[in-house]
């Protein structure tokens, strides 16, 4: 690991990922770019549809295959991947790289044994016997902190708690020893109390085992303590990116800010998708013209729904932002006066 | 255990229902005592005879009665009763016919699922391509075209023009010879098992489609299991409860069409005893023949039901608790 050239570890650069559908072409993802290197984790956040999970599967190359187009390109330990065909890709998902879904409830097959489930990529990618495949499997729920595993290994799905399961589905994906971890929204599906649990339990194996992640959320709280890095993404683009700290100390685009007021409060009830962001997300067959996030933005001027605002460094150059008036900026602070007022 | 009952109950009320009325259908219009036995002994016979036989049987009680001892015979002792007009006892006379058509719905039933599975799993694996297209024209076909349409067809051709088969349908036994036993079923089993194929298929198909844009088989590929694995291991299973749905379901059309293939095929099948022993008004067969029809379209329902838990721990545990 050590030899390894950090700063190529895994790059995606400028990916787009659009579906033909009746109504048009959708661009769940457009153009964007950024990497990530060797143990580290970056946070992906945006409201519900923003693209965050098409993102994840244009990287995976786990897309359906009808209507999908990508483009760009992910370079993971210097080779390009977008071209590979899922025969090519097959030695990569769940070996190098392995992803946590968002349901639970969902995501595992209903009508086979936990432990199989378990089984069956050490089986394939590490040729181990059943008997030796079981015996990891066991061993990965004792990892994830799944008591009476043996037991465990032998029940089905639906005899696990939603927590259970996601600790299933991380035993799973831990399997193999990837080197890169997509989490997508793993909390999302699950009790508050339980989210901590599932975090903390990501992170420590991250940790143990020096894999990136990936963390997909749409709750700033949920990244906050828990990636070194944040991409905030609105209508398929990536429109902010700074590491966690930055981010928090100074946010430039509008639209975080209104994510982060957007977090769900202790005394609220409802722990999941807080809609306190007025208007729609953007059509993203017909995106607006300029910044897609202009329409909502009450700070937005004419050149904002005119001209599309680049991707640019601010004071750090690892802070970027695609914001004409942001936080903080003459044009901003007046606007904020004026709102005040009325 | 209350699942079974549950289901063992079921059972009787449909058999009694079936079969019973079955009785009362048949006997419409035979009202004064000694007709039932003048009827099924057909033709100019002695008064004696009919008192004889009517005593014998209970023919002049009233229905109840009769019913009563007609299922006592069958569960006490395997009495079917007697076929007055062949001379020989139900049992004897019905074994041969049912032993054709329980061929003929085993072979159909069989050979529409091996053709089936593969076919539909791979269209739905390859969706849109010419295979699926090709797939889905020809299932429609064989939904669309009943086995009376085809089968002179085929006969015409194999049997009349190539003289590949045989149109004689003498029932001969896979243990007797099993090559002659294959030519005599082939066609009537090609005839029956393609529309029966073919609504599997398009079951099969919707099913599998809808399987495959599960979260779980994303996960399975995620996990890089291989393609074949994930369709056949994964996929499949999840997809089969329709398919098992609809089995159930076609035992009874099988039924009926064997009835129809019989005839064109010249089989004596169950169709074939069923319909000349109604048309004869021979009682007791006719009312055993019905009394098995029904039995083993309900049994063959309760085994599907059985595998259903067989495949679905789900089930499998739901019925455990009741
Ligand atoms: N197969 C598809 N065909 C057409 N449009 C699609 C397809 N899959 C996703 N989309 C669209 O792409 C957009 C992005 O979807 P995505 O699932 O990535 O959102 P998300 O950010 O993960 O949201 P959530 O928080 O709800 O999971 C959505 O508008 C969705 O409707
Ligand atoms: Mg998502």
């Amino acid at each position: 690991m050590s030899t390894e050239d950090n700063s190529a570890f895994l790059e995606v650069v400028n990916i787009k990922t659009h579906f033909e559908t009746p109504r048009g072409v959708v661009r769940a993802v457009d153009d964007v770019s950024f990497s990530l290197t060797r143990g580290r984790s970056l946070g992906i956040v945006g409201e519900s549809g923003s693209g965050k999970t098409i993102l994840v599967r244009s990287i995976m190359g786990l897309l359906p295959k009808r209507g999908t187009l990508r483009e760009g390109a992910v370079m993971y330990r210097g080779e390009n991947l977008i071209n590979k065909t899922p025969a090519e890709m097959r030695g990569t998902w769940g070996r190098e790289m392995a992803m946590i879904f968002q349901d639970p409830m969902t995501s595992l097959n209903p009508l086979m044994k936990v432990g199989k489930q378990i089984a069956e990529p050490l089986m394939s990618h590490l040729g181990m016997e059943k008997a030796t495949a079981w015996a990891t499997a066991e061993k990965l729920l004792h990892d994830v902190h799944i008591a009476e595993a043996q037991r465990r290994l032998s029940q089905y799905p639906h005899e696990l708690s939603g927590g259970m399961r996601q600790r299933v589905m991380i035993a799973i994906a831990l399997a193999c020893g990837p080197s890169i971890l997509f989490a997508d929204e793993p909390t999302t599906a699950l009790d508050v109390t339980v989210q901590a649990q599932i975090l903390e339990l990501i992170n420590e194996q991250r940790r143990q085992r020096n894999m990136s992640l990936l963390l997909v959320t749409h709750d700033l709280g949920v990244v906050a303590g828990n990636t070194d890095e944040i991409a905030v993404m609105y209508g398929g683009k990536l429109v902010e990116k700074a590491p966690t700290k930055t981010l928090f100390a100074e946010m430039k685009m509008p639209y975080t800010h209104a994510l982060l007021e957007s977090i769900p409060k202790l005394n609220h009830a409802a722990h999941t998708r807080l809609a306190t962001i007025s208007g729609r997300p953007p059509d993203l067959v017909h995106p607006p013209k300029g910044c897609r996030f202009a329409p909502r933005c009450h700070f937005a001027r004419d050149r904002c729904h005119s001209e599309e605002p680049p991707l640019t460094a601010g004071k750090s150059p690892d802070h970027v932002y695609a914001c004409f008036y942001p936080v903080g900026s003459a044009e901003y602070s007046e606007r904020k006066v004026e709102i005040s007022r009325s | 255990m209350r699942y079974l009952s549950q289901r063992l109950l079921q059972f009787s009320i449909v058999f009694f229902i079936v079969t019973f009325g079955v009785m009362v259908l048949m006997r419409l219009g035979l009202n004064a005592p000694g007709d039932p036995a003048r009827t099924m002994l057909g033709g100019t016979v002695s008064q004696e005879m009919i008192d004889q036989i009517s005593k014998q049987y209970h023919l002049n009680s009233n229905l109840i009665v009769q019913y009563w001892y007609w299922l006592k015979g069958i569960v006490w002792s395997q009495d079917f009763g007697y076929s007055v007009q062949q001379n020989i006892s139900v049992a004897t006379y019905m074994r041969p016919k049912i032993l054709v058509t329980f061929f003929l719905g085993i072979y159909a039933l069989t050979w529409g699922l091996i053709i089936a599975v593969p076919i539909a799993v791979y269209q739905a694996y390859k969706r849109d391509s010419n295979f699926d297209k090709a797939g889905n024209f020809f299932s429609f076909f064989f939904i669309s075209v009943p086995a009376l349409v085809f089968s002179p067809f085929i006969i015409y051709v194999f049997v009349m023009k190539l003289g590949w088969f045989p149109r004689i349908g003498e029932k001969i036994y896979p243990w007797d010879n099993f090559g002659e036993h294959f030519r005599n079923f082939f066609l009537p089993v090609v005839v029956l098992s393609l529309p029966t194929a073919a609504v599997f298929v398009r079951l099969l198909r919707a099913d599998m489609i809808a399987t495959l844009q599960s979260d779980f088989i994303t996960l399975a590929r995620a996990k890089g299991v291989s393609p074949q694995r994930t369709l056949w291991s994964h996929a499949l299973r999840n997809s089969l409860f329709s398919v098992l749905t609809s089995v159930g379901v076609q035992i009874g059309s099988l039924v009926g069409g064997a009835l129809v293939v019989e005839q064109y095929f010249n089989m004596k099948g169950m169709g074939f005893l069923l319909i000349s022993t109604i048309l004869s008004k021979d009682l007791f067969v006719v009312q055993s023949l019905s009394a098995i029809l029904v039995a083993s379209v309900v049994f063959a329902n309760l085994g599907i039901d059985l595998l259903y838990t067989v495949i679905d721990p789900r089930i499998r545990h739901a019925r455990a608790l009741v």
